[in-house]
């Protein structure tokens, strides 16, 4: 017997309770992040936004302003690439430091040392605020210290990613099987010997395919930390922008991207070349020497490029400059007029990210449809492009475009947001959809389910808990970039840091850093408890 | 009050100390460096800082080169940090530089035209007719930093008995002159701010729809852009770099290039006193510690 159609929805009911608390919840997060569609929508913003947009076309091209890209496309690479050396330098003594793969007390009888654990508590903490403060911040420090240039987004990348860097060497050294390293310990062998020959051989290939994965992020952040003075394309970029130069904005924008797409094609094939089967081994060796011989040449050339004169950044002056001017961070200020500051300017950037992830989402969940080839090739293909297009745009350069389409204020930080963030979720749903088992919906389609339904009972449920687990890690980085948002005129906590940094109140400024840091560690909370209620 | 007099004792100290260390041994200066607020975009001030640096060198006698900056507490702080020699500053960072450096920055010379600085109010709505109406409005300041942009509009905002965060709707910093007309005419703003001499040059060169922008208040004149030196560089050095300034003559034809890139008609000597008013509006505006 025919099954016979029933027109109500068994969920309905549910759902729309769902959504309509949602909404209920997202008006006066909206009402904060001021939210405003008719500004987006408003001809005049469109004039504006859409004048900027034409004026990239036709892209500079004359040889002055061709030099000068090239200069900062170097600069960029130098940039990236000697600030993620340095990173590894500060990386590798955390990661053993905290790692608890390397703790001869875990093994068993061993000798009393209560610091050990105590030391490793240390290092972790640290490890935490070196990758609590976004390198922007670190950056816009030591613009102020060192000085315009290459040296303050070196060193600012190094802090930022010699922290992020050491937690997930720590967690994949924690992670590979500890047996080899115990023996070694077991049979009193040294600590370093345990490293060396227990450990590193398991974990290797991960901590090199992370270093690249890392390498190319730096990348993308060298260009943003330019945006405040720290050298390279995002340097070039800021002055284009003040000018209104589309066409200059538009050249860089494009050799950016695609050196964006040159990194990433160059870690593929890197850590493709990582996973090649052991059989190729000595043609691995060979060419591992060949490769590294090239890498050292590149990271000489990077160094000597950027002229980053290490005795000037570390000599006893520059001691002596940093010392006085972080000295005068402290101690924070937290006079009541400042707490209250710093609460709106949090509520503000907590709605940004908020809605930012929110939207993102959304859009990203009516891409994915045609990104996971559910259109047919052609839209596939489109939608790919377009996605990794919003992707590869950083927030902070959207946010000088979004500035422009619905004017300074928290809105703009919110759809810049929600651009590049929709970019990345785009993507990771659409692969979550490629994976999911068909069964379920190939079910409902055979039972005479339309597409829409068979979709929405069939394939969603399926993919619902990853796209959430994903979503929800891209909020812990939006609030981060949320909070810095405000440096170029989309308001928040940013936005109070950089006006409390030109007026040198320092005191102030470091309660800010505070609170970032502070709500970066509630988001984390709250997204990691969200997960595992939902898991 | 106390904060006032604990400041003066303190300065007092500084000097004294200051005094006591006074047994001038400078050492001796190869190369001059100059900076400059970014009151407009880079590559234009270093296009402006060309004949200038020139003339420089030949007067001085030492080679004179420019670090471009592009945040104006940069400045002051790597005047502060003894990074760059010599700086062009605006009334607020010159005195944001006389506290970093414990009052030993020296105000050398600045163009007659300084003397008498004003801001202009401007706004694309025409309900707008005096400050009073900017209550509950958008409004877009310049640098946190400028005097022009945000510490003098502010200071009479206050006087008009506006207080930005607490009157308008909301209080914007477009961080720079240019951009601040650019955000009223589009309307992101409701109304802003900016410097005079900024505005007559985006009208003259027709960059601003005077049709739709208008200007609506414009603030009592004070003492702005000065070249500072910092307080340890060799006097003899300071002294030659202000003989040059005041030497310009704009009759002078080899003169002629350099002074109009400045936009200056004259050089005069400027001291600390000329921005005592700046610095007071700085405290009364709560822009000061």
């Amino acid at each position: 017997m025919l099954l016979s159609r029933d027109s109500r929805d068994p969920a309905a009911a549910g759902r729309l309770i769902g959504c309509m608390l949602v909404l209920a919840l997202a008006w006066p997060i909206g009402k904060v992040a001021q939210v405003d569609p008719a500004a987006l929508l408003d001809p005049a913003n469109l004039k504006v936004a859409g004048g900027f947009v034409a004026s990239f076309w036709p892209l500079a091209h004359d040889t002055f302003f061709l030099g000068l890209l090239r200069d900062a496309v170097l600069q960029t690479l130098a940039i990236a690439t000697v600030g993620t050396l340095l990173a590894l330098l500060i990386a590798i003594p955390l990661a053993v430091g905290s790692t608890a793969a390397l703790s001869v007390s875990a093994i068993g009888p061993a000798p009393r040392a209560i610091w050990r654990p105590a030391v490793r508590q240390a290092v972790k903490a640290l490890t935490l605020f070196l990758r609590g403060i976004p390198e922007l911040v670190w950056a816009l420090l030591f613009v102020r210290v060192f000085g315009l240039g290459p040296s303050a987004a070196v060193l600012a990348l190094a802090l930022t990613y010699g922290g992020m860097l050491a937690k997930v060497f720590a967690e994949i050294l924690d992670s590979v099987d500890r047996g080899p390293a115990r023996a070694i310990l077991a049979a009193g062998g040294s600590r370093t010997a345990a490293l060396v020959y227990g450990l590193l051989p398991n974990a290797v290939p991960e901590l090199v395919s992370y270093s690249i994965y890392r390498w190319e992020c730096a990348l993308r952040a060298a260009v943003v930390m330019g945006l405040v003075g720290a050298g390279g394309m995002g340097q070039l970029m800021d002055q284009s922008m003040k000018a209104f130069n589309g066409g200059e904005v538009a050249s860089i924008l494009t050799a950016f991207l695609l050196l964006v797409l040159a990194a990433d094609a160059l870690s593929n094939l890197l850590r493709r070349w990582m996973d090649a089967p052991p059989d190729a081994l000595h043609k691995r060796i060979v060419s591992g020497w060949v490769l590294a011989l090239a890498g050292a040449l590149v990271c000489v050339s990077a160094w000597r490029m950027i002229g980053l004169d290490l005795g000037a950044l570390f000599g006893a002056h520059a001691g002596s400059d940093i010392a006085r001017f972080l000295g005068e961070f402290l101690p924070p200020a937290h006079d009541l007029p400042l707490l209250g500051k710093i609460a709106s300017g949090s509520l503000e950037t907590l709605a940004t990210s908020l809605v930012g992830t929110v939207l993102a989402a959304c859009l990203a969940a009516v891409l994915a449809l045609p990104a996971a080839g559910r259109c047919g090739a052609v839209l596939k293909a489109i939608t790919r492009f377009a996605l990794n297009l919003l992707r590869a745009v950083p927030e902070l350069v959207w946010a000088t475009i979004t500035v422009l389409a619905v004017g300074l204020g928290p809105f703009a930080g919110a759809l810049a947001l929600a651009l590049h963030t929709c970019g990345v979720l785009g993507r990771l749903y659409a692969e979550a959809l490629e994976n999911a088992p068909p069964a379920g919906e190939a079910a409902l389609r055979t039972s005479g389910a339309p597409r829409s339904l068979a979709f929405l009972y069939g394939a969603l449920p399926q993919v619902a808990p990853q796209w959430l687990a994903y979503t929800l890690y891209r909020w812990e980085i939006n609030i981060r970039m949320a909070a810095v948002m405000g440096f170029v005129g989309a308001g928040g906590l940013g936005q109070a840091l950089y006006y409390e940094l030109s007026l040198f109140r320092l005191g102030n400024a470091c309660a800010i850093i505070l609170a970032m840091l502070l709500l970066a560690l509630l988001v984390d909370h709250a997204s990691a408890m969200l997960r595992w209620r939902l898991g | 009050m106390l904060n006032h007099f604990r400041r003066h004792a303190l300065r007092g100290l500084a000097a004294l100390a200051l005094a006591a260390l006074a047994t001038p041994s400078f050492a001796q200066m190869k190369e001059l460096k100059v900076s400059a607020i970014p009151d407009e975009s880079p590559t234009e001030l270093q296009r402006k800082f060309a004949p200038l640096g020139k003339y420089l060198e030949k007067e001085i006698g030492m080679p004179v080169s420019f670090v471009p900056v592009t945040d104006y507490a940069g400045v002051v702080e790597a005047l502060a940090a003894k990074r760059i020699d010599m700086a062009w500053l605006g009334g607020f960072t010159y005195v944001q530089a006389k506290l970093r450096t414990a009052g030993t920055a020296i105000p050398l010379v600045q163009r007659v035209e300084d003397e008498k600085f004003t801001s202009r109010f401007i706004t694309a709505d025409p309900a707008i007719k005096s400050l009073a109406d900017l209550k509950g409005k958008t409004f877009a300041f310049g640098s946190p930093s400028s005097t022009s942009g945000h510490l003098m509009p502010r200071y009479y905002l206050l006087q008009a008995g506006l207080t930005p965060e607490k009157d308008f709707k909301t209080v914007a910093f477009s961080g720079a002159h240019d951009a601040t007309v650019a955000f009223v005419q589009s309307g992101r703003a409701d109304a802003g701010v900016l410097n005079a001499s900024v505005w007559d040059k985006l009208v003259e060169a027709g960059k601003v729809d005077t049709a739709k922008v208008r200007v609506f208040n414009t603030t009592p004149p004070y003492f702005d852009y000065n070249w500072t030196v910092r307080g340890d560089i060799d006097p003899a050095v300071a002294k030659k770099i202000r003989d040059a300034f005041l030497k310009l003559d704009p009759a002078n034809p080899e003169h002629k290039e350099l002074m109009a890139l400045q936009r200056a008609t004259r050089f005069v000597p400027t001291k600390p006193e000329n921005y005592q008013s700046i610095e007071q509006a700085a405290q009364a505006a709560g822009l000061l510690r």
